[in-house]
């Protein structure tokens, strides 16, 4: 009796809806973005828009923490996920049989392409990631750099983008230098040497220390750029809208 | 004394003034006025507020051990203030900043009287100083899991040790009218100390009755404390060393000692301040080491003095 309850209960779980489970906020973005309807769940920050390109598409989506049991409960096809971040709970699902795809997370255009193909490829909707990308590349044809100007991406805590970041390849797809070095930064010296110019990712709706400190009121006479939030956040085809930004 | 210590204080402000991540000297206008004005200001306000009210704290409740972040009023006050800014109260209200460091300390307060007594014994106000202290961190820790907020984890840090990197004007119109009222209030309490050194019995026919004094250090302790650390995050030891530092030259009597533990308060952090602006300026570091690692460097050894010379 408690064994054919046992065997119901299983099989109720073996035959939810599959499709492809992403634990990865950038991968949730390609997933949403190539084929949102093979989405089995998302990760819960693909929900939030000021990490979120797809925040609006992905608030009607389920989501699932990373968490091997409520994965597997969800009997997903395969699991998107990244290289680094809930490796323990990979390596569960894997032991349990399920396939897993790690993305490398491009952080610039020559990568952004090959990751993109590859993605569409393995979720069978290829054509989709082929027009994605040419629509990323007549973005970036529309930009008309300026002259080169020292530009600083201030982040939240007052970290700097350093060089191979993806904000350093949107800076440079810009025409801008890059005068970041990666660093954190603090106040006094960010205003004893000012860049030309500071871009600045619109600080996201929940106070912080980390965002409050892009707010302080010395760093107001700099000249800046804002971007929208989630634009710097992964690597994607959606990045060509902050090179877009960023251009004069 | 008095002098001297207002001289140090003179002093090491305009060394505030003169030092920062841009170098030693005077930087430009904005670098002056914007940054390194409030923090050396705020570092000052602090410490007096935490030197005095340790001061208070070991006369009232004639407790060598006595300190606001010892007794947790330090982290009732930083889990206020953290719930005010992390539910967003502080974004739609900025006062509700202070208010909620204000609220945290004063309930710290009445939980610590309510706990400890009146005139509690050295291990018993420990105790009940300790359990505060780690329930405080406890909800500040679980308060700052629950916020929204993908740095939290990283700022709890600050919450529990402090610092003043990078504060603004804002932090500083903010926090100095409570600290200041609270210093003010607290200065007040010198003849009720002297009364309350004599015992109860005598405080109380000489018109200074204990529970009167106790609540006006407690209220004082609150103002001074809750805002500052509600601007600073937490800073310990700076009330446990102080008065023990002053006692050798200023004598037992506490009214005797309170202006001067305000002084001595306010210089020791801005020393600390000072040293934790140098350290990235001197050694191979990424950041500042943060306030209250500092203080605490400092103030353990002394604690564990003290207990040795209370233990029987």
């Amino acid at each position: 009796m408690i064994g054919r309850l046992l065997a119901a209960l299983l099989f109720c779980h073996g035959a939810q809806a599959a499709g492809v489970v992403s634990l990865n906020l950038c991968t949730d973005q390609y997933l949403v973005q190539l084929a949102p309807e093979q989405v089995a769940a998302l990760s819960p920050l693909a929900r939030d828009p000021s990490l979120s390109v797809v925040a609006a598409e992905a608030a009607r989506l389920p989501w699932v923490r990373a968490d091997a049991e409520a994965v597997l409960k969800l009997a997903p096809d395969w699991v998107l996920a990244a290289d680094w971040g809930a490796q323990t709970t990979l390596q569960a699902l894997e032991r349990r049989g399920v396939r897993v795809v790690r993305s490398a997370l491009p952080e610039d255009f020559p990568a952004i392409r090959v990751e993109t193909l590859r993605l569409a490829r393995l979720l069978g909707v290829e054509a989709r990631g082929v027009a994605l990308l040419a629509q990323m590349d007549a973005t970036l044809a529309q930009v008309v750099p300026g002259p080169a100007l020292a530009a600083t991406v201030l982040e939240p805590r007052g970290y700097t983008a350093g060089a191979g970041s993806l904000a350093d390849s949107v800076l440079r797809a810009a025409g801008l230098r890059n005068a970041g070095m990666g660093r954190r930064q603090d106040l006094e010296t960010l205003l004893a040497h000012p860049p030309a110019l500071l871009v600045m990712t619109d600080a996201p709706a929940y106070p912080s220390l980390a965002t409050d400190f892009l707010r302080h009121p010395a760093l107001a006479r700099l000249p800046t750029r804002h971007l929208p939030p989630a634009s710097l956040v992964c690597g994607g085809p959606w990045s060509a809208d902050a090179v877009r930004a960023l251009a004069p | 004394m008095i002098r001297g210590l207002a001289a140090l204080v003179l002093g090491l402000t305009a060394l505030g003034l003169l030092l920062g991540a841009a170098g030693f000297g005077l930087p430009q206008s904005e670098i002056l006025w914007q940054l390194r004005l409030p923090r050396t200001v705020l570092a000052g306000l602090v410490g007096a507020g935490l030197g005095l009210s340790g001061a208070v704290l070991q006369g009232g409740l004639r407790n060598r051990l006595a300190d606001p972040g010892l007794l947790g009023i330090g982290g009732g006050a930083a889990l206020g203030a953290v719930v005010a800014f992390y539910w967003g109260l502080s974004a739609r209200f900025a006062p509700a900043l202070p208010l909620g460091g204000l609220a945290g300390a004063g309930l710290a307060c009445a939980a610590l009287f309510a706990l400890a007594g009146r005139a509690p014994s050295a291990p018993s106000l420990i105790l009940a100083g300790v359990a505060l202290s780690a329930l405080a961190s406890a909800l500040l820790a679980l308060a700052l899991a629950l916020a929204p907020n993908p740095f939290a984890l990283a700022e709890i840090t600050f919450w529990l040790m402090g610092g003043l990197q990078d504060r603004s004007l804002d932090h500083l119109a903010l926090a100095a009218p409570p600290i200041l009222l609270g210093l003010i209030l607290l200065l007040r309490l010198g003849p009720g100390l002297d009364a309350l050194a004599l015992g109860e019995d005598v405080a109380q026919s000489l018109g200074r009755p204990v529970g009167r004094t106790l609540l006006w250090a407690a209220i004082g302790s609150a103002l001074a404390v809750g805002a500052g650390t509600a601007v600073a995050g937490s800073i310990g030891f700076v009330g446990l060393v102080v008065p023990h530092l002053l006692r050798p030259q200023l004598g037992e009597r506490p009214a005797g000692l309170l202006p001067a533990a305000a002084l001595a308060g306010a210089a020791l952090l801005l020393g600390a301040d000072l040293l934790a602006r140098a350290a990235p300026l001197l050694l191979p570091l990424s950041q500042e080491p943060p306030l209250g690692v500092l203080t605490a460097l400092l103030g353990a050894p002394f604690l564990v003095r003290i207990a040795r010379q209370v233990a029987p």
